[in-house]
């Protein structure tokens, strides 16, 4: 047994390790962890409160903007929300005041995200092979030619 | 623009695991596939992993300590990372890596003591100051050196690779049981899928240490061991050939089933992946490797001791790079496939820089060797001279035993 001191000071150094684990644990693991589930329920709240709304919707737009929106629900973007296309509402106002100007993307793959061809969307849907489109518009502005509010071509 | 082909869904078009996620699996690999190796010398009996079962050692516990480090990348809020090893639970299998991880790591880290315990105490009773202190303390204060103490030391070490061997193999190939485990993506819901990662995982540990045992000897200015080249070579040939036949079993089943999965799958293999399945992993990384290590193997009497030390490195480099590409075929192929499975998405290409980026991928990699030159400087891996390691004895044939 002597010759063994060793292994028995190895394995006190594990049930020390392993009692400051449990012991440990009890601090580490958060209060409200696996009250639904294996996780922290409390976080979906706290969530919540440190992510306020960032969108609008088209209807908080047309507070300023009543002449866009008019004509955007005439035409066939109808049912493409501003803040799409746009930036969300909280970049552009924030508590009922314009903070800073609405930024534009104008470049070809924002509208090519919709109207690229792919084969999964629904064939009536305009669709285009941007190599081919125009003998290769990859790189140029689609609003060059096309009303982005009420796109008719 | 993303290149998308076939039927597939619009809103799906990413690649969200990524090269992290890719390197995960590669290096968790090198440390269960270099414990087989001290395995095979500690629980096996095998004499001729002798010069390398230390090494092998050190190489896993060098790959262990950073083999979360890709996932944190990956995830961000490395800060939380404890909390896996805090709140483990069954219903994720991610989330029993807190137990996996935790359990392997004490094996591993009770197995370096035990083997590392006459030496730390002869350091500590040599050395002077702060350096006997940090030795005493490894040496938890017992400085006993007695041949029943050692024998004690050597009955745990074999215990530990007992225990060990299946942690490790369960560590591996619960890492290929989380791919195997999704069952909404046919490329890797497969039960093989687990025992491919761990087959795998025991090339690219093997093919490692064939490499780093002949630098280090190299550089240490010993000699290479014959036995130890081929016996490595050997098992490499064994673990490749499992390897290869279980991966190929996989895709030639799906073939031969042609089940609506292999439309895609096929289509995958033969596009997205042709390069890095076809090219890399099957032709460069498996048939090339296999004819070396056959030379090896087969005609190891007629060998020159320098044909079969290249030979083998050369094999041990390109296994090297096909078990990284199986991870990446796995991994990355695995999403390259719309959830409609009549398309696939756009390919997926690192960047350069960047936290998920290739250079950070590079100094992963690097990173345990520069680990392993640190452990070599606080715990040698080449053994000071002990009387019962054949090779400080007067050496019988010397020309036959080294080359």
């Amino acid at each position: 047994m002597e010759s063994a001191r060793h292994v028995f000071r190895v394995l006190f150094l594990l049930l020390v390790v392993v009692v400051i684990f449990s012991v440990g644990r009890t601090f580490l693991v958060p209060k409200s962890y696996g009250a639904y589930g294996p996780y922290r329920f409390d976080n979906v709240a706290e969530q919540a409160a440190i992510r306020p709304p960032q969108h609008g919707g088209s209807a908080s737009c047309g507070a300023c903007h009543a002449e866009r929106l008019k004509a955007v629900a005439a035409g066939a973007h109808r049912r493409v929300g501003c803040e799409v296309c746009h930036a969300p509402l909280a970049r552009h106002v924030q508590d009922g005041a314009r903070i800073a100007a609405m930024p534009v993307d104008r470049s070809f793959t924002l509208c090519a995200r919709c109207h690229r061809r792919i084969e999964g969307r629904p064939a009536a849907f305009p669709q285009i092979v941007l190599a081919q489109h125009q003998g290769g518009v990859e790189g140029t502005a689609c609003i060059d030619c096309h009303a982005p509010h009420s796109p008719k071509l | 623009m993303p290149e998308i082909s076939g039927y597939a869904f619009p809103n799906d078009v990413h690649v969200h695991w990524s090269l992290m996620i890719v390197m995960y699996p590669y290096i968790t690999g090198f440390v269960a596939g270099a414990f087989i190796v001290t395995a095979l010398y500690h629980l096996f009996g095998k004499k001729e992993f002798e010069p390398v079962a230390r090494l092998a050692l050190a190489t896993s516990f060098c790959f262990m300590a950073i083999a979360t480090f890709p996932l944190n990348l990956h995830l961000g809020h490395a800060e939380r990372a404890f909390n896996v090893v805090v709140t483990p639970h069954f219903s994720s299998a991610m989330a029993g890596f807190g137990l996996l991880y935790s359990g392997y790591f004490v094996i591993l880290l009770l197995e370096v003591w035990f083997v590392y315990r006459r030496e730390i105490i002869e350091t500590a009773r040599r050395s002077r100051g702060v350096k006997r202190v940090f030795y005493a303390a490894l040496a938890l204060g017992t400085y006993d050196t007695s041949p029943e103490a050692l024998e004690i030391d050597h009955r745990a070490v074999k215990l530990l690779s007992a225990f060990g061997l299946p942690a490790a193999c369960m560590l591996h190939g619960y890492v290929g049981f989380i791919f195997g485990g999704i069952k909404a993506n046919p490329w890797w819901s497969t039960p093989l899928m687990p025992v491919i990662f761990l087959l795998s995982a025991a090339v690219s540990g093997i093919a490692l240490l064939v490499l780093l045992y002949q630098v280090t000897a190299k550089l240490g200015r010993r000699p290479i061991e014959r036995e130890t080249v081929q016996a490595m070579a050997r098992w490499l040939w064994f673990f490749l050939i499992l390897t290869v036949t279980l991966e190929l079993l996989e895709i030639v089943l799906l073939a031969y089933e042609n089940s609506d999965a292999w439309h895609i799958i096929s289509q995958l293999l033969t596009t997205r992946l042709e390069f890095s399945f076809i090219s890399v992993q099957m032709i460069g990384g498996s048939l090339v490797p296999f004819i070396l290590l056959a030379i090896v193997v087969t005609m190891n009497a007629y060998l020159h001791d320098r044909v079969r030390n290249t030979l083998a490195s050369v094999a041990s480099l390109l296994l090297l790079v096909q078990v990284f590409s199986m991870r990446w075929n796995v991994v990355i192929g695995g999403q390259l496939l719309s959830k409609s499975f009549r398309g696939l998405r756009s390919g997926y290409q690192p960047s350069l820089f960047g936290r998920e980026g290739v250079i950070v991928a590079i100094a992963l990699f690097v990173l345990p060797f520069v680990l392993l030159w640190v452990f070599d400087r606080v715990l040698p891996i080449e053994p000071a001279a002990a009387p019962s390691d054949p090779r400080h004895e007067p050496a019988a044939e010397p020309a036959r035993r080294t080359a």
